[in-house]
């Protein structure tokens, strides 16, 4: 009876089984196999051993592209974050419009990112671009090393703004209202009340907000490639996707950027249970009480 | 309920299908036809490519040739994947940066040897630049003949400029007209131009010249007329022959030094940006190939004409860069593969691109037609051609030429920016590109 119950389970869970197998556990197999390999894409395969990882271990490129993304990470996630909560807060006091901002928030989130790169390629073009004519002054916002960066995170925070926005209002709306009226009887200012209840009440929200965030920051490759292809001047664009696109399809090196790929995968494995730990400490899912 | 269900699996069956990619056992198929597939790039001569295998199919009933056009910004990325994958077209276009790996992988019909007999009416320079192993990859499509500089007929004659004799010389000033001519074409918001006393390069209105990191279109040419050297006889980069510095020098600083030339800011990641400045009426001189004279025909507002480029010290230079139309060696259609390549190489079949001026053939008996649509259009086209007094250098070439300049062409960048000195970027340039030959 019981070994009917546990293949009946089986079987049950067979599709989403299948599903995880084919397309998540199969490709992660297939590109540690790959990392192996001496691959053009073109010629066959060779077994090398260990030859591409010594051979990235050994390319500048590849550790400049991964302070490249750690910087491009450290400036974008606290500011979508940030942005995101305020927005929400905004969003949460039920103004006039407010369900029309929610859209107009979100709009950035759902179009296409290599879309919004070109286009913002066009505002931010140094002679003919939009915001040059609006200042009134020629900057390189995209061809000058220390600014290219910095606007290429900024059109990432702004793509990302309403996305984390809107989850923050279903964390705001998730919280009792009772809890906050408590905090009111109890005496607490608007700064007391965000900061001691409303705050660690959205941990949940945070948490999930930072790790898929992190990782897609990690992940960024679409709209870098539009606004400033080849890693941008001096190579202070060139994350670590970009350069394993690069590796894989420019250079035809696939066996190296198989290893780039398990690098980035174990680094981001790593992220995000340190994510993961820290806030399982400091969060309740609780609102009950 | 039923038919329902049934309509829903039709759709997400169809849903699949159009998510598919592309290749040629997708291509229709009819009774006794055999479909042959033809990738390219270009919509312009894909139009002219449709009549010409319409007539093609009215020859030969049994073959048929399906059209896919990819554009250029994915065609290489996709075709490597497709190749590598086994559902590459029958029949694809290939430039210089990708043939050599192919054709060292097996992947191509060996056309020297297939159609031996064909050879002679080609191009020389396209069958010298696809050959390789002692044989020829494919069938010359496309040529780009010479590469001339159009110009803006008011701004030259304003500024008393006669494009068709000028001189660049790197180190001797005397022997440099080129200079002082496109100082004298590039103008500021004020209208003085940069010549004169008070000139300001931040308010550059109109340019004198393209100089810019383009290969086939600047570059190259600049290194070849001061008779320097790109490539070793082993298909290493060599930029820092002294001649090829020279060159390269002689280019950043009519950028940055002389402000003639747009900023490498716009120009470096927007290989067009000269080009719209030339149509908007903002540049004087903008040296270019055939590729773009269709653009500037369709364009172009105002009165313009085009000049040979200007002679260096090694006379006046230029790249030939060409096309092929290869065979895939592994295609299960190999003899009707074989009757599309001939028709593609011999003077009718090639005569259609020449026709409506979309490009100009690398069949040389079909060229004639491409030169008589431009002079009916009232366009001198002598300068692309061998008489208009322009020597050629072969393109680039390599089976990681691809990679190589991938690798170097960040560093150039940098160069043209004028935030590297050539000298240390093209020694950098040339050991990052061969080490990526490895």
């Amino acid at each position: 009876m019981r070994s009917r119950d546990t293949r009946t389970a089986y079987l049950l869970l067979a599709p989403s089984l299948f599903g995880v197998a084919a397309f998540l556990v199969l490709p992660i197999l297939v590109v540690m196999w790959m990392a192996l390999q001496r691959w053009d894409l073109i010629g066959p395969r060779t077994f090398v051993g260990l030859d591409n990882v010594v051979a990235v271990a050994q390319d500048g490129r590849f550790a400049r592209s991964l302070l490249v993304t750690a910087v491009f990470v450290a400036i974008v996630i606290p500011a979508q974050t940030v942005l995101g909560l305020v927005a929400a807060l905004l969003l949460n006091r039920g103004l006039r419009g407010s369900a029309v901002f929610r859209v107009v928030y979100v709009l950035p989130w759902i179009c296409a990112p290599l879309v919004l790169g070109v286009v913002w390629r066009w505002i931010l073009a140094p002679t003919d671009g939009a915001l040059n004519a609006l200042l009134g002054r020629r900057i390189e916002w995209l061809a000058d090393p220390a600014l290219a960066l910095p606007s290429v995170a900024a059109v990432t925070v702004w793509t990302q703004v309403g996305y984390v926005a809107l989850f923050f209002v279903a964390g705001l709306r998730a919280i009792p209202s009772t809890v906050l009226e408590a905090a009111l009887l109890d005496g607490a200012g608007a700064w007391q009340t965000f900061r001691l209840v409303t705050l660690p009440l959205l941990r949940p929200t945070l948490f999930f907000v930072l790790v898929t965030g992190v990782i897609s920051s990690f992940q960024v490759f679409d709209s870098v490639y539009a606004l400033t292809p080849n890693g941008g001047p001096q190579g202070v664009t060139d994350v670590v996707a970009g350069r394993i696109y690069y590796e894989a399809f420019e250079s035809r090196a696939v066996g190296q950027a198989a290893v780039m790929a398990v690098v980035l995968f174990v680094l981001l494995a790593a992220i995000t249970l340190a994510q993961q730990r820290w806030f399982a400490r400091r969060t309740t899912y609780d609102l009950s009480t | 309920m039923r038919l329902r269900r049934l309509a829903a699996a039709a759709v997400a069956l169809l849903a699949l299908a159009a998510c598919s990619p592309a290749g040629p056992d997708d291509a229709p198929v009819a009774d006794g036809v055999t479909t042959v597939s033809f990738r390219l790039w270009d919509q312009q001569v894909a139009a002219a490519y449709e009549k010409s295998f319409a007539e093609f199919s009215r020859q030969n009933p049994d073959v048929r040739v399906h059209l896919n056009v990819v554009p250029w910004a994915d065609y290489f990325t996709g075709l490597t994947l497709d190749v590598s994958s086994g559902t590459a077209d029958d029949v694809y276009w290939l430039n210089a940066l990708y043939f050599g790996a192919l054709a060292d992988s097996g992947k191509l019909v060996d056309v020297g040897r297939e159609l031996a007999a064909d050879a002679a009416g080609w191009v020389p320079a396209a069958v010298e630049q696809y050959s390789r192993g002692g044989t020829l990859w494919g069938v010359p499509a496309l040529t780009d003949g010479r590469i001339v500089v159009f110009y803006n007929r008011a701004m030259v004659e304003a500024a008393g400029v006669d494009p068709a004799n000028l001189t660049w010389h790197p180190t001797d000033p005397a022997a440099d007209t080129f200079l002082p001519a496109v100082r004298r074409l590039t103008r500021d918001a004020g209208g003085r131009s940069a010549d004169q006393p008070g000139f300001d390069p931040g308010s550059v209105t109109q340019y004198g010249f393209n100089a810019a990191r383009d290969l086939q279109g600047i570059y190259y040419n600049f290194v070849g007329s001061n008779g320097g050297r790109f490539q070793a006889p082993d298909d290493t980069f060599a930029f820092t022959d002294p001649r090829s510095q020279q060159a390269f020098s002689y280019l950043v600083d009519l950028i940055n030094v002389h402000h003639v030339a747009p900023s490498a800011a716009d120009t470096n990641d927007n290989p067009d940006f000269s080009r719209d400045q030339f149509l908007h009426g903002k540049m004087a001189l903008f040296q270019s190939g055939t590729y773009n004279l269709k653009n500037i025909d369709d364009g172009a507002t105002f009165e313009w004409g085009i000049a040979p480029l200007p002679a260096g010290p090694a006379g006046r230079v230029s790249v030939v860069n060409s096309v092929i139309a290869a065979g895939n060696a592994d295609s299960p259609r190999h003899e009707a593969v074989l009757r599309v390549l001939r028709w593609l190489g011999s003077e009718q079949g090639a005569s259609f691109v020449g026709a409506e001026g979309a490009a100009l053939p690398a069949v040389s008996a079909a060229q004639k037609a491409y030169f008589d649509f431009w002079s009916g259009r009232g366009v001198d086209t002598r300068y692309f051609g061998a008489d208009g007094g322009t020597a050629t250098i072969p393109a680039p070439s390599g089976p990681k030429f691809g990679p190589g300049s991938t690798a170097f062409e960040p560093i150039l960048n940098e160069v043209f920016a004028g935030r590297t000195p050539v000298a240390e970027g093209l020694r950098a340039a040339q050991e990052t590109g061969n080490a990526a030959l490895r």
